[in-house]
C-alpha cells in the first residue's frame, strides 16, 4: 500500500461485509417464508424482510465501491486522498443512516415510517429498492457528493489514468442516476419509466463502468501485464456496455404502457448486453494467462476470474434467456426474474467487491497476500458461495419454468397461489442451498482471522 | 513507371458504378425477384470490395475474413430469403 | 512497446487485420448489432410487404444515393490516407484524411436534411413499423458516423502533429478500420431500406 490515506478503505470494506451478513440473514428468512408463510409474522413480515434484504445489498455494494475507489484513486493518481477525514466521517454517517433506516423498516409499519419521516413533503417512498425515507435518500446524496468531491479533487490533483477516469465516470453516473429516485410522477407509466433510470442504468449502465475499472485495476496489479493493454480493453468493454445497455433499457419498457417500438428496440439492444460480459471474461482469462509475474494473492486472482465467468452467466446468459419481448411476455415477474437477479448481482457486483477486498485487505494489513492457510479458507468460501449460488439460480429457474407453464402457458392456467404450491419443492431446495451459501460466507469471513505463515 | 491510379481508385470507381446502377434500378421503378437479386448481388460485390480492399482483409487470417464476409453473406441471404417468402 | 503490437506476419504468412486487435473485437460486436437489425428488418418486411413498399416510396432515394456516394468517397480518402502514411508521406496523408472527414460531414448534413423533412411531417418511431425500422437503423448508423468522424478527426490531428510515420501508424489503421465498418454497414442499409421492393 503506497499511500497512507488508502487505509480509509478499510472501514468501508468491513462495513460492507457486515451488511452482507445482514443481507443473507434476511434472505434466509424470506426463503423460509416462501414455504412457511407465517414464519416470523407479524414481527418481520415478508415485505419488511425483503426491504432489508435488497436495501442491505445495495448499501453494502455501495460501501464496497466507495472502499474500492478510496483504495484505487490515490494509488492511481500517485498522491494522497484529498481528505481522509471527510471519508471517515462519511463512512459513519452512511452506516448510521443505513442502520437507522433498517431499524425504521423493522420497528414501525411502513406507513408510519412514511409519516414520521415527512414523506408527504417530498414523496419518494413506496417503490421497490427505493423504499428508503426521503431523508435517507437525501442523506445518500450528501454522502455521495462528499465522496465524489473527495475523489475528484484527488483525481484532479494527481496523475489521470484510464482506470480512474472510467471509475469516476461510473461513480458520478451512479450519483446522477440516483437523483431520479426523487422523480415521482403521478402518471404510473412515467413513474415506472423513470424508475428504471435508477435501476437499469445503474446495474446495466454506470455500475458496469465501476466493475470494469475495478477489475482492470486488480488485473494490472496481479498479472503485471502492460497498463496500456489492459486500459485499452477496458475502453472497449465499457463502450460495448453503454452501446448495448442504454437503449437496452427498453427491455423494461415492454409492458408498462410505453409505445410499441420499445418491444423492438429493447429486444435488439438488450440481446447484445451479454457481449461486454463475454469480452470481460475473455479479457480476465487472457490477462492472467499472459501474466508476467506470479502474484502471491491467488485468492484475488480466483475472485477476478470468477467475476468474469459468473457475471457472464448470471447477467449475460440468464439475462438473455428472458430479455426478448416474446419470451418476456410469458416470464415477466416470475421466478425466472429472481433466478437472473440473484446470479447477476452475485456474479457481477458481489464478486467484484469481494475481488477488490481480497486484493486490498491484506495490503492494508501489511502484507502482499495472506498466508496459505488463510487463502485456502478464502477460496473455500469462494467455491461454497459460488456453487451454491449456481444451484440457487438453477432451482429458481426450475421454479420459474414450472410457474410460467402452469400459470400462463398451459391451456388451463392456474392462479398464482395454486402455482406457488406446485413449485414449493424448488423453494425448499433453494433454502437449503441458501444455508450452504451462508456457510460459505462464514468460511470466507473466518479466513480474515486465520493466522498462518504469511505468503509474502 | 508507377501507375498514377492506385488499386484503391479502381475500387472506388467500381463502388460508385454499383451505387449508380442501384439508384437507377430504384428510379426506374423496377421491382420483383430479379431486381431484388440484382440489388443484393451488387450490395454483396460492393461489400466484398470494401472488406477486401478498403478494410484490407485480403490475405489476412481466414478466420477474420470468414467473420466479416460471413456477416455480409448472412444479412444479404436472410433478406433474400425473407423476400422470397414475403413477396 | 505494447505487448499487443504483434508481428504482422505469422509463420505461415497470414496476417492479422490492420490496426489494433481491440478495434476488431469492437467492429465485430457492432456488426453483430447491425446484423440483428438487418435480419429483423428482412423478416418483418416479409410480413408487411405492402406497408414497406408503400412507405419506402416516401423516402428520399436521391438523398440515400448521395449519402452512399459520400461514404464510399470518404472511405476511399481514408484508405488513401493510410496508403500515404505507409510511404511516410504524412502531408499527403493528412490531406486525404481531411477530405475523408469532409465527405463524412457531408453525409451528416444530407441526413440532417432528410430527418428534418420527416420529423417536420410528424413522422416518428411510432408512426408505423417501417418508419420505426427506418429511424432506428439510420439513426443508429448516424451515431456511428459521428463516432467515426470523431475518430478520424483525432487521427488527422495526430498526423498533423507528426504522430505517425511509415514504421508506426498502427493507430491510423485502427481508426480507419472502424470507419470502413461504418461504410460497409451503409452499403447494405441503402439498398435494403431505400431501394429493394
Amino acid at each position: 500500500m503506497q499511500y497512507k490515506s488508502q487505509m480509509v478503505a478499510k472501514p468501508y470494506f468491513i462495513g460492507a461485509l457486515v451488511l452482507f451478513v445482514a443481507q443473507i440473514l434476511f434472505g434466509l428468512i424470506m426463503g423460509l417464508q416462501y414455504v412457511v408463510g407465517d414464519f416470523l409474522f407479524p414481527h418481520i413480515p415478508f415485505n419488511v424482510a425483503r426491504m432489508v434484504h435488497t436495501n442491505a445489498l445495495i448499501v453494502w455494494l455501495l460501501m464496497g465501491f466507495m472502499g474500492a475507489a478510496y483504495y484505487m484513486v490515490p494509488e492511481e493518481s500517485e498522491c494522497e486522498l484529498y481528505s481522509p477525514k471527510l471519508a471517515l466521517i462519511m463512512f459513519w454517517i452512511f452506516l448510521a443512516a443505513a442502520g437507522l433506516t433498517v431499524v425504521g423498516y423493522l420497528a414501525v409499519p411502513y406507513a408510519t415510517l412514511a409519516k414520521i419521516t415527512g414523506n408527504d413533503l417530498l414523496p419518494t417512498m413506496g417503490r421497490e429498492f427505493l423504499e428508503q425515507p426521503t431523508i435517507t435518500k437525501i442523506g445518500i446524496v450528501v454522502v455521495a457528493l462528499a465522496f465524489l468531491f473527495n475523489l475528484s479533487m484527488t483525481f484532479l490533483k494527481g496523475r489521470k489514468t484510464s482506470i480512474t477516469t472510467v471509475m469516476l465516470l461510473g461513480l458520478w453516473g451512479l450519483a446522477i442516476m440516483f437523483l431520479f429516485s426523487f422523480v415521482n410522477p403521478d402518471n404510473l407509466v412515467r413513474d415506472k419509466f423513470y424508475w428504471w433510470w435508477v435501476v437499469h442504468l445503474w446495474v446495466e449502465g454506470v455500475w458496469e463502468l465501476i466493475l470494469g475499472a475495478i477489475l482492470a485495476f486488480v488485473l494490472i496489479k496481479i498479472t503485471g501485464v502492460d497498463r496500456e493493454v489492459i486500459e485499452k480493453w477496458l475502453y472497449v468493454i465499457i463502450t460495448l456496455s453503454l452501446i448495448t445497455g442504454l437503449i437496452g433499457t427498453g427491455h423494461h419498457y415492454f409492458w408498462i404502457g410505453t409505445p410499441e417500438y420499445w418491444q423492438w428496440l429493447g429486444s435488439v439492444f438488450s440481446a447484445l448486453e451479454p457481449v461486454p460480459f463475454f469480452a470481460m471474461t475473455l479479457f480476465a482469462f487472457n490477462m492472467v494467462n499472459r501474466r508476467r509475474r506470479e502474484h502471491p494473492n491467488r485468492a484475488a486472482t480466483l475472485w477476478a476470474l470468477g467475476t468474469g465467468v459468473m457475471s457472464f452467466l448470471g447477467a449475460g446468459v440468464w439475462g438473455f434467456l428472458h430479455t426478448l419481448s416474446p419470451v418476456n411476455y410469458y416470464t415477466h415477474g416470475t421466478q425466472i426474474t429472481a433466478a437472473h437477479g440473484h446470479m447477476a448481482f452475485y456474479g457481477a457486483y458481489v464478486m467484484v467487491v469481494l475481488t477488490i477486498i481480497s486484493y486490498a485487505m491484506p495490503l492494508m494489513r501489511g502484507r502482499a497476500a495472506n498466508s496459505n492457510a488463510s487463502q485456502v479458507l478464502e477460496m473455500w468460501g469462494f467455491w461454497l458461495m459460488t456453487i451454491s449460488m449456481v444451484f440457487i439460480t438453477l432451482f429458481l429457474t426450475g421454479a420459474g419454468i414450472l410457474q410460467v407453464w402452469l400459470q400462463r402457458v398451459s391451456t388451463t392456467p392456474m392462479g398464482f397461489m395454486a402455482t406457488q404450491d406446485q413449485v414449493a419443492l424448488f423453494y425448499w431446495l433453494r433454502e437449503g442451498t441458501g444455508l450452504v451459501f451462508m456457510i460459505g460466507l462464514a468460511v470466507y469471513l473466518f479466513s480474515f482471522f486465520k493466522d498462518g505463515k504469511s505468503a509474502a | 513507371m508507377k501507375s498514377p491510379i492506385s488499386g484503391l481508385d479502381v475500387v472506388w470507381l467500381l463502388l460508385l458504378a454499383g451505387t449508380a446502377y442501384t439508384w437507377w434500378l430504384g428510379e426506374s421503378g423496377h421491382a420483383g425477384t430479379g431486381t431484388m437479386m440484382a440489388i443484393l448481388a451488387i450490395a454483396g460485390v460492393k461489400g466484398a470490395l470494401v472488406i477486401r480492399d478498403f478494410m484490407a482483409l485480403r490475405g489476412v487470417k481466414l478466420l477474420w475474413q470468414a467473420a466479416v464476409f460471413g456477416w455480409l453473406i448472412l444479412v444479404l441471404a436472410v433478406n433474400m430469403a425473407a423476400y422470397w417468402n414475403g413477396n | 512497446m505494447s505487448s499487443d503490437a504483434i508481428d504482422m506476419t505469422e509463420p505461415d504468412g497470414r496476417r492479422h487485420p490492420p490496426g489494433d486487435l481491440a478495434i476488431w473485437v469492437f467492429i465485430l460486436a457492432e456488426l453483430a448489432a447491425f446484423a440483428l437489425l438487418f435480419i429483423l428488418y428482412g423478416v418483418v418486411r416479409a410480413k408487411h410487404v405492402e406497408l414497406f413498399n408503400e412507405m419506402q416510396l416516401t423516402l428520399d432515394r436521391n438523398a440515400g444515393a448521395l449519402n452512399t456516394v459520400l461514404l464510399i468517397t470518404a472511405s476511399w480518402c481514408v484508405a488513401r490516407a493510410v496508403a500515404a502514411i505507409r510511404k511516410g508521406a504524412d502531408g499527403a496523408s493528412a490531406r486525404w484524411m481531411a477530405c475523408g472527414i469532409l465527405a463524412g460531414v457531408g453525409f451528416l448534413v444530407v441526413k440532417g436534411f432528410e430527418y428534418s423533412d420527416k420529423f417536420d411531417a410528424g413522422i416518428g418511431l411510432d408512426t408505423n413499423l417501417f418508419y420505426m425500422f427506418y429511424i432506428a437503423l439510420t439513426f443508429f448508423h448516424f451515431m456511428h458516423v459521428v463516432l467515426g468522424l470523431l475518430i478520424l478527426g483525432f487521427l488527422l490531428l495526430k498526423t498533423l502533429r507528426g504522430g505517425y510515420s511509415a514504421d508506426d501508424h498502427l493507430g491510423m489503421e485502427t481508426g480507419a478500420s472502424y470507419w470502413h465498418m461504418v461504410d460497409l454497414v451503409w452499403i447494405v442499409l441503402f439498398p435494403l431500406v431505400y431501394v429493394m421492393r
